[in-house]
């Protein structure tokens, strides 16, 4: 788990190493507020929202909500990558940008 | 206290019907998320953060009827997202008042009196406007990240009262609020006319930008006990008078994450309203297959050693009220002398 950014996982493509890295993979994919695009071992490439993962169970599966509102269910044995693709939309600053337009604002003449 | 009679006794027979069930885990209130869509980005909340995809997704009237006929909790919080911007929000309404539900309605109250001009929403005791409400105009503004909103809410708030509906406020407290302030805010807000107000630490959403601010427990407890310090009997609160106390650090709980379980459109969220462990598709999957011993400050899980949110608190204020003479004791006094 070495090449990924300090700050956001947008654009990152990971390769898979083993099941366990597959896993670690799903749950930063699960944390991830953007859009994921899945390849699967078997199928199409789908790009979407990983909204659900669960490996408390037997055979363990990710949840995807496609562009269209569609859901798609994925073992984990079925996936072969994952690439953090969509914007990543909890990276904002808008904290900072608000305090920082307030400051603006409040140093301006005639403020 | 404020909470009108009628709801008083709808939450204690239906806490007592637990109780007597033998039932360790109940809902209280289920938090029902027709959507995740909002008109504000609060520094504070962590709940918006999706893909244009998601944010144009909602839930329709029937799945959030099945959800609160799986869930039974006798109340029914609306948040999100802004509620006030899911199309389906008055048939909603309708159809759960028409259940005798009580319902709370979290809104910013942006668009409440447009909503309420459109006649979207008839007065009822089952029904309360949730006002967001963060503090005074300064700081209600700085925490929505816009100016003027406070005033919105203001004039929403008078709107709402004048054609009779029940009307609440919500305050999340983060560090740095002065209790002085806070205290003016309450009375204020009394003076407004509201029914009653809701206060809560904020918790520290991994996704909210704003990081700096989450209260820590002590400071908490602190903060809550110079605020609510020698409380005046005008104000009234529309929570558990345990749960204020636990607060100020005058009382100890441990969290009852399953107390108010949350819907949204990915399934019943583990564990709680504010942690996203992932997601169960049905009422009595959370239940029943949640790891609950791996939540709460007595677990160790760090991600809940200084959350001290109504979400998990005041479900057990509300079941030590019922579940001891102890509890009902303390609760009266507090509830007859306003004395915290």
């Amino acid at each position: 788990m070495s090449a990924e950014p300090e700050s956001t996982l947008e654009g990152w493509a990971p390769e898979i190493h083993d099941t366990a890295h597959l896993a670690e993979l799903i749950d930063l994919a699960f944390d991830y507020r953007g859009d994921v695009t899945l390849t699967p071992i078997h199928g199409a490439v789908l790009t979407g929202y990983l909204y659900n993962r669960n490996r408390a169970v037997p055979e363990p599966f990710v949840q995807v909500f496609d562009g269209t509102g569609g859901s798609h269910t994925f073992r984990y044995a079925e996936i072969r990558a994952i690439a953090f693709t969509g914007k990543d939309t909890a990276a904002g600053k808008s904290w900072e940008a608000w305090r920082q337009r307030k400051a603006e604002s409040a140093a301006k003449p005639g403020a | 206290m404020s909470v009108p009679v009628s709801q008083m006794w709808a939450v204690a027979s239906y806490v007592l019907r637990q109780k007597l069930a033998g039932r360790k885990r109940y809902p209280l209130v289920l938090m029902l998320e027709p959507l995740f869509r909002c008109n504000l980005a609060c520094a504070g909340c962590g709940k918006i953060q999706y893909p244009a995809h998601i944010l144009k997704r909602h839930l329709s009237v029937e799945q959030c009827l099945r959800a609160v006929d799986e869930c039974g909790a006798p109340i029914v919080s609306i948040p999100g997202g802004e509620p006030l911007m899911y199309p389906e929000i008055g048939p909603l309404v309708r159809a759960l008042v028409a259940r005798r539900t009580y319902v709370y309605l979290c809104t910013n109250a942006i668009l409440l009196k447009d909503k309420l001009d459109e006649g979207l929403f008839e007065p009822s005791k089952y029904l309360s406007f949730s006002v967001h409400m963060d503090g005074l105009r300064e700081e209600h503004d700085e925490a929505v990240c816009r100016d003027g909103v406070y005033d919105q809410a203001r004039e929403a708030i008078r709107a709402a009262l004048r054609r009779g509906f029940r009307v609440t406020t919500n305050s999340t407290l983060f560090d740095g609020v002065s209790p002085l302030r806070m205290r003016q805010f309450f009375d204020e807000m009394m003076d407004l006319g509201v029914e009653g107000m809701m206060i809560s630490p904020g918790y520290s959403y991994s996704k909210a930008p704003d990081q700096e601010h989450f209260l820590r427990r002590r400071r908490a407890n602190e903060l809550f006990s110079a605020i609510l310090d020698k409380p005046r009997r005008r104000w009234r609160f529309n929570q558990s008078p345990l749960f204020l106390r636990f607060l100020m650090g005058k009382q100890d709980f441990e969290c009852t994450p399953w107390g108010n379980p949350t819907y949204n459109m990915f399934g019943w969220q583990r564990p709680c309203y504010l942690l996203q462990e992932g997601y169960a598709a049905t009422f009595r999957e959370l239940m029943e297959e949640t790891a609950w011993d791996q939540y709460g400050r007595r677990s160790g899980n760090p991600k809940c050693r200084d959350c001290m949110v109504h979400c998990g608190y005041e479900p057990s204020a509300v079941d030590h009220t019922f579940g001891s003479w102890r509890g009902f004791r303390d609760t009266v006094v507090a509830t007859v002398t306003s004395r915290l």
